[in-house]
């Protein structure tokens, strides 16, 4: 959903979005962590260490991400567009990536951060096994919650000028729009959604580390955005599913070929890619494409309630 | 001073030894000319003169390289394109650029320039006024295509208009953000004669409305037609301003640009 704010909607290719993820995930991690080297922390380095409860870990995964993406837009998006921004993205998550698995103070390179407390189970008395099904509850309410957010966006005056930036900036600046001011709310929103979701990951394993963010991994997150359809939350819903749990999970439950360990990893990474280029190319608004806003929603919605001056407009 | 107290007639767009060149190729050299307010005014020349480039410098899409431009008493020299758009200058292009993926209504209504529903803070804590804006928005928006004959196709994609349909639409998303002053570039060319007689009422009809007009157009019986004043332009300087019939008598008007016409019109 982050992702589709930001490239569905106002057309900028983030092509660093699993970095944001990550840093989402790993602040929260390192905020719901007691000080380094003390406790269920012992000998891992980090730096916060702040004992946050939960929520407020997950709240810090999503703002400091969106810090990082003000920064990056002031550097980037202020002087760059499409295919350029998208370059400096890449080599931004190449960066973070190796900063992240090589300089252990910050959140303990390669081994990544582990013994996350669980949240809420001290409360419930919850063992790790209902804390599964616990969290995953949680995870869902906070789903529908961005989901009800997002769509509160996307509908409004806002997405509509979001929408304007993707077609076509040069318009949108020439009806007085600021498309630097919406570029900007634009990242810093779908980076709060990239922090939240990377703080409920770590959350919900316990621990996050290197391998689990290669770089490569945000291009799933596009293909999750292509094949549902670019710019509608319902899309995502369907994307998702079927990239994220069909080809990116459910391959884990198959068992190996016999004498080729691993292989089905590799078919599934190609699946993947072949999926994407036939999205492109057969259909490229999507499985569910975008529906264009129809007066008689828009006036379903804003005036027929509230305004009785507009009955009279005619709806056909 | 704002650009309301000004009266009809006075300048109100003006730009001064305004100079753009592109890589060492000379675009606009020296142009100098001043928009009366209230009135149509047409900017001819012939190919290659720099028209484009002008609007494009005076709708902020362009810098200059030297020279100043002002909206009434404000010096908007090299202001960026949307804070020129908030000062009231508002402008279409020549080929069309419709926003693709929005509706024609959405086309329109995103041209509002003042929104409170594009705020984050109000689309969560003041959504009875974003409501209450957006109704008057959405009026605004069908009876400006009412007006402009494009109502029926409201909830078709941009993308899917016809070329005509995308002119109208053109114009009436300037409309639409009710600008003081509407530069338009071009708004007739490639459209069927039907049309563009249709497209002449409609400059008219801003006229009356109060609305200052600065189109550039090639077609000499059309400015003619609905066209109060002329500035010619010639290898990127202003070469007169005036009444068309005042410059048909001007030699070197006639030599760049109006000959050839002139020569049609008294043959036939």
């Amino acid at each position: 959903m982050g992702l589709n704010i930001q490239f569905g909607e106002t057309g900028i290719l983030n092509f660093a979005y699993i970095g944001f993820v990550a840093v989402g995930s790993y602040v929260t991690g390192a905020t719901s962590l007691p000080k380094a080297n003390t406790g269920i922390g012992a000998g891992q380095h980090y730096i916060l260490g702040l004992n946050l409860p939960f929520p407020f870990n997950l709240l810090a995964g999503g703002i400091v991400s969106s810090l990082l993406a003000v920064i990056v837009a002031f550097i980037a998006l202020r002087r760059l567009r499409t295919d350029y921004l998208a370059m400096v993205l890449i080599s931004l998550s190449l960066v973070l990536y190796d900063v992240c698995n090589n300089f252990v103070p910050l959140f303990n390179g390669p081994d990544g951060l582990y013994n996350i407390p669980e949240p809420m189970s001290g409360i419930f008395h919850l063992d790790s096994n209902q804390f599964v099904g616990f969290f995953a509850g949680v995870t869902g309410i906070f789903a529908l919650i961005m989901w009800l957010f997002m769509s509160r966006i996307m509908n409004s005056p806002l997405g509509r000028t979001f929408r304007a930036i993707r077609d076509d900036p040069g318009v949108a600046s020439a009806l007085g729009k600021n498309i630097f001011k919406y570029q900007i709310t634009s990242m810093v929103i779908g980076a709060f959604f990239a922090g939240i979701g990377g703080g409920l990951i770590i959350q919900f394993g316990g621990s996050f580390n290197t391998s689990a963010w290669l770089p490569g991994e945000t291009f799933v997150v596009f293909a999750v955005v292509i094949v549902g359809g670019v710019g509608n939350n319902l899309g995502l819903l369907v994307g998702s599913l079927l990239v994220e749990t069909v080809l990116v999970h459910l391959p884990a439950f198959l068992p190996d070929i016999p004498g080729h360990t691993g292989l089905i990893q590799y078919i599934d990474a190609m699946l993947i890619g072949i999926l994407l280029w036939a999205m492109l190319w057969f259909r490229p608004q999507g499985m569910v494409p975008a529906k264009v806003r129809s007066t008689a929603s828009l006036l379903k919605k804003y005036a027929l309630k509230k305004n009785p001056d507009l009955q009279n407009v005619e709806v056909k | 001073m704002s650009t309301n107290e000004i009266a009809i007639g006075a300048p109100i767009l003006s730009c001064h030894e305004l100079k753009k060149s592109f890589l060492g190729v000379v675009a606009v050299n020296g142009a100098s000319f001043e928009v009366p307010k209230g009135l149509i005014t047409a900017l001819i020349g012939p190919n290659g003169a720099g028209k484009t480039t002008v609007v494009n410098l005076l709708s902020g899409m362009m810098k200059s390289d030297s020279g100043t431009m002002h909206i009434g008493n404000t010096d908007v020299t090299n202001w960026p394109d949307y804070k020129i758009a908030a000062q009231g200058l508002m402008r279409t292009f020549q080929l069309s650029r419709e926003l693709s993926g929005l509706s024609v209504l959405e086309n329109l209504l995103v041209a509002k320039r003042i929104q409170s529903g594009e705020s984050l803070f109000n689309i969560f804590f003041r959504n009875g006024l974003v409501k209450r804006d957006e109704a008057v928005n959405i009026e605004l928006a069908l009876n400006t295509l009412k007006k402009y004959g494009l109502y029926e196709l409201r909830d078709n994609r941009a993308s899917a208009l016809s070329g005509g349909q995308k002119k109208l639409l053109e114009i009436a998303r300037g409309v639409m953000a009710n600008p003081v002053i509407l530069l338009l570039d071009e708004p007739m060319a490639g459209v069927n004669p039907a049309l563009i007689d249709k497209i002449g009422e409609y400059i008219i009809d801003l006229k009356n409305q109060g609305m200052t007009i600065l189109m550039v157009e090639h077609n000499l019986n059309i400015v003619e037609k609905i066209c109060d004043f002329v500035i010619v332009l010639a290898e990127g300087k202003t070469l007169a301003t005036g009444r068309l019939s005042e410059l048909r008598a001007d030699e070197a008007v006639v030599r760049a640009y109006l000959g050839e016409v002139i020569n049609a019109n008294t043959s036939s």
